[in-house]
């Protein structure tokens, strides 16, 4: 139970949030962190549990969306509907490809992926008729204010960590590592490995996908290369899982918030503080700072890859309690 | 038949500087064991270069070929000895850590080019830029007729310094078995800086020869790293005459789907060729050949 | 006890956060008057959203130096929206929630503008849209959404009396990039085309970037269209027109449509091939809308470079922003979109008033040009009593030009 205080804890501080916080431009932000939870934890799951890394979660996150989008654009049901057939349709989509491409190891897994959500991204492209094309899908959102998102988003982000949590410490948990450690030795013992590569890549997509419906819900807009979107979703989720801790439960939560918290403050350039400064001092070098700075967000995130592979290579979660262990 | 032959010509042409694309992304591939996932931003920043070269010089970029191509395997070997190399002995989780970097990597050099050069279109324009060579109605663009004799020759130096050289003897003796190699001596870890230079300074030639036909923007690289591994898997890891092979399949495919399929289908078709290849012919044409 | 103390590092984290929110700006008494503009001003888009934000800070400083409205200065508050619908709403989240601004403008691609109205409308934050172009966005019955700029189905109306009049073309080609404003655009064009009688032989789209477009040309060349249409950014369509070159493919007329073909970098780039070719327009420097030329003169002494109808869009929009906020009872959002209604405001972009037509509401209607590269320069051709120079055609073979 003591293990359980913390997390339970921190939960508690999230419920009450929106309440306290009543800005709705950070109940929004915290919204895409909750977003980024639930797919950070479907990446660590078939990548940093599973050791079979993934450059095309947008192809799972994409299939949610438009499940989403397609059922309220195309048979005038609620998008809502989404998040229960999202996770399903990303499953359909993952069961095929998994199945042909989980023969293939390594990085060329990773380009299979890395070709899957291309080919997503020009499917949804040019089969106008059923996607519309980049002309993209628009549905009106259910509710103006951002705290029933917030609550959704939230259980989203719960399911995600705790299912992760529960299969971790099953026996398939056990299974996934042993791919990820050693794929032969696995395989030698009796562990179908390609059966659980499968189910791995199958609840990733499903955590995915769902988090994709959520996305079409709440921003009631969406088109080919915003959801299928290589640097936007599938490399983010990969900075979300290593960043937080690749191979630990919490860890994509932590990466979540950090990704997040560290492309707004680049985008609006430290919660406009910078242009405060700027207007106090009135000096030439700090507007050019502002600008670059402003401008260095995609920068920031290519060193960040840099800087925590080469010294932070098991993420923030990870090198933590790694360094704690060695005390 | 003027159609099927015009196609037939511009894919091979295309192919021949896919050919050239790929041949350093197969060596890195075949010699190191990774994806270099920032291939085609190595390209851009080989493609900024001529434009400087071009633009404050007036420096041909046939001539800027010499600046280019030394450059680049300059930073190739940076990026190998300070980046990629220390990874082998960072204790991870991961084993694609490497191509991981690579993605940062490939960020980094994009948006440094952004900061100093912006989002802006830049070009270059020479006097063969839009000359072509007519065979009766079929014309030959004397740009890409150039790079592709460029391809074939690169490829032949390369597959002779492979062979014949003691140099060439260790690159592939490290592709093949990199502990062995170590056993006899050789220093894999300079071998692999060596390699690493040698793939950039190939890229950096597709990308100064392509600048006068093309265009330039920091973004650039992307679809040209895709295209990459796809014409290295088609042509087998490490092999020189597959990667020619590779690029010439790429350049057809595209071109015969373009014209008898649909424009829109041109990036399908590489992605859905290289997906079948991977499944039926691992290791690509090389199997085939044996070279 | 490890889970816990990692729960107590977590809520040290989200402290800082929380803080952040008691950052709020005090209010002054004697505040400018705060306008959101959204644009894209990093990413792929930036080149344009730069035009637009320098014309939207020229006119903003004009209006102020003359007094602003009834005494109160204007201010922008411009917000990058990186080219992204979601980071675009995040920003006019901000807009609207944290620096309280009264109404908002800008909108650039039309996939942002789509999701800023949403917002808009739900939040009900009058919206001026400037440039995002898709029919769509003023078909939604929206009325807290307005439109400046005509929608993408508009941009050939000028084309289209050319061909009937001029040309009159049998079959058309039309070739497309797979953007909205390309895929939206290329439908409007090929349905007018049908209603003529004008026979669409090819349509096809391209992924922005290709290198190679002559298998897409030799196929169009087998055709043997009339007239070859194209929605293309500046370079897609300089190689477009060096390769139809390349290949003698001599169509009766190539026409772009907008966007890249106007642009000095097309004829560039495009060198000789540019010569002759059409595009469809919204606004040229000699457009009859008072203060057109001195817009552009201002702008090309102020900035050093040339501006084109973004930034003309960009110009008008901040001047109809003045007039309203000059006509509107107080700021409240209602009073605001009461004065929106009622605008009757001529600006260099042309006359601007808000009316319902077809499916559209809230949408403000111009007419558009017809230009065409002559000797590298680009001179309007159409409507006639507009035009700078007669339109050449029959355009001559490539040998002969």
């Amino acid at each position: 139970m003591k293990n359980h205080l913390g997390p339970l804890a921190f939960l508690l501080v999230l419920i009450a949030f929106p309440l306290a916080v009543r800005d709705p431009y950070y109940q929004h932000l915290m919204i895409l962190v909750l977003m980024w939870v639930a797919i950070g934890s479907g990446w660590n799951l078939i990548a940093g549990f599973t050791g079979q890394v993934s450059f095309g979660d947008a192809a799972f996150f994409g299939t949610g969306a438009y499940t989403a989008g397609l059922l309220a654009h195309k048979l005038g049901m609620s998008a809502w509907w989404g998040l229960g057939l999202g996770g399903i349709f990303a499953v359909i989509i993952a069961f095929p490809f998994g199945w042909i491409c989980f023969r293939l190891r390594g990085a060329y897994f990773a380009l299979a992926t890395l070709a899957l959500n291309e080919v997503m991204r020009h499917t949804a492209t040019i089969w106008e008729s059923l996607t519309e094309g980049m002309v993209g899908i628009l549905i009106m959102q259910t509710f103006v204010s951002k705290i029933p998102y917030y609550y959704i988003a939230l259980a989203i982000a719960v399911v995600s960590l705790i299912s992760v949590q529960v299969v971790m410490s099953s026996r398939w948990g056990y299974y996934f590592v042993s791919i990820r450690e050693d794929q032969d030795a696995a395989e030698s013992i009796g562990i179908d490995t390609h059966y659980y590569k499968m189910v791995s890549l199958c609840l990733a997509a499903y955590l995915t996908g769902l988090a994709g419906s959520l996305y079409m819900n709440y921003m009631g807009f969406i088109d080919p290369t915003i959801v299928f979107s290589l640097h936007d979703i599938s490399i983010m989720a990969i900075l979300v899982g290593i960043v937080g801790g690749v191979g630990t439960v919490y860890g994509p939560a932590v990466g979540a918030f950090i990704m997040v918290a560290v492309s707004e403050v680049f985008r609006t350039g430290g919660f406009g503080l910078l242009e405060k400064l700027t207007a106090a001092t009135g000096s030439p070098v700090m507007v050019l700072v502002t600008k670059y700075i402003k401008e260095a967000h995609v920068l920031t995130f290519g060193l960040l890859v840099i800087f925590v592979i080469l010294f932070l290579p098991n993420g923030v979660v990870g090198g933590w309690r790694k360094s704690r262990r060695s005390h | 038949m003027e159609v099927f032959v015009q196609t037939l010509v511009a894919g091979v042409l295309k192919g021949g500087l896919y050919a050239l694309i790929g041949i350093g992304m197969t060596l890195i591939m075949g010699v190191m064991g990774i994806i270099n996932l920032a291939h085609g931003q190595m390209m851009m920043v080989a493609m900024y270069l001529t434009y400087v070269l071009f633009h404050y010089l007036g420096i041909d970029p046939y001539m800027a070929l010499f600046v280019s191509m030394p450059s680049l395997f300059l930073l190739g070997m940076f990026i190998q000895r300070f980046l990629l190399n220390p990874l082998m002995k960072v204790e991870s989780i991961l084993p694609e850590n490497q191509v991981l970097m690579t993605v940062g990597i490939a960020m980094v050099l994009t948006e440094i080019a952004r900061f100093i050069f912006t989002s802006n279109y830049l070009s270059v324009q020479t006097s063969y830029s839009t000359k072509a060579w007519y065979v009766g109605e079929i014309s030959f663009s004397a740009a890409l007729c150039v790079a592709f004799a460029f391809a074939a020759l690169l490829s032949a130096g390369l597959f002779g310094f492979l062979v014949k050289t003691d140099l060439g003897r260790s690159i592939r003796a490290v592709s093949q078995d990199n502990e062995a190699a170590q056993l006899m001596g050789i220093d894999s870890e300079r071998i692999k800086i060596i390699t690493m230079g040698i793939g950039a300074a190939l890229v950096a030639a597709a990308g100064t020869l392509l600048l006068p036909i093309y265009y330039l923007f920091p973004d650039i690289g992307g679809p040209f790293t895709r295209k990459a591994f796809v014409i290295t898997i088609l042509g087998g890891l490490g092999s020189t005459v597959g990667a020619i092979f590779g690029g010439v399949t790429l350049g057809l495919a595209e071109a015969f789907g373009a014209t008898y399929i649909g424009m829109d289908y041109e990036d399908m078709v590489g992605l859905i060729i290289f997906i079948l290849v991977l499944l039926f012919l691992p290791g690509g044409f090389k199997r085939l050949t044996k070279v | 006890m490890k889970r816990m103390r990692f729960g107590v590092v977590l809520v040290l984290v989200l402290v800082p956060a929380a803080a952040l929110v008691g950052l709020n700006p005090v209010q002054a008494a004697e505040e400018p008057i705060k306008v959101g503009v959204v644009l894209p001003l990093t990413g792929e888009q930036a080149k344009f959203g730069e035009i637009e934000k320098n014309s939207f800070l020229m006119g903003v400083e004009e209006i102020n130096k003359a007094g602003g409205v009834n005494g109160r200065p204007i201010k922008l508050i411009i917000e990058d929206d990186m080219g992204k619908a979601d980071v675009g709403r995040s920003a006019v989240e901000k807009l609207i929630s944290r620096d309280k601004v009264v109404m908002l403008t800008g909108g650039y691609s039309s996939s942002v503008t789509y999701a800023i109205c949403a917002v808009a409308q739900q939040r009900k934050t009058p919206f001026l849209v400037t440039t995002g172009s898709a029919d769509k966005i003023t078909e939604q019955g929206w009325e807290y959404v307005f439109r400046l700029n005509p929608p993408v189905s508009e941009y050939p109306k000028a084309l289209n009396a050319f061909l009937q009049e001029v040309v009159k073309p049998q079959t058309v080609a039309v070739l497309h990039e797979n953007t909205l404003f390309g895929q939206a655009g290329s439908q409007e064009f090929a349905k007018q085309c049908e209603e003529t009688g004008i026979k669409v032989i090819v349509k096809e789209g391209y992924e922005h970037g290709a290198v190679d477009f002559k298998p897409l040309l030799i196929k169009v060349k087998a055709a043997k269209p009339d007239l070859v249409y194209m929605i293309s950014y500046v370079m897609d369509a300089a190689l477009l027109m060096r390769q139809s070159k390349e290949l003698n493919f001599n169509p009766k007329l190539f026409v772009g449509g907008g966007a890249g073909f106007t642009l000095p970098e097309f004829v560039k780039n495009a060198g000789e091939a540019a010569e002759l070719v059409f595009s469809a327009t919204l606004w040229t420097p000699s457009v009859p809308y008072p203060g057109a030329q001195k817009y552009y003169d201002d702008y090309m002494k102020r900035y050093g470079s040339p501006t084109e109808y973004h930034g003309a869009e960009a110009y008008a929009s901040v001047y109809v922003v003045e007039d309203v906020l000059k006509r509107a009872k107080d700021l409240t959002p209602a009073s605001i979109r009461e004065a929106l209604l009622k605008t009757d405001k001529m600006t260099v972009f042309g006359p601007v008033k808000f009316t319902s037509y077809d499916k559209k509401t809230q949408q403000n209607s111009l007419p558009t040009y017809l230009v065409q590269w002559q000797k590298g320069q680009l001179e309007t051709v159409w409507p006639r009593n507009v035009a700078t120079k007669p339109y050449v055609y029959p355009v001559p073979a490539w040998s002969q030009r």
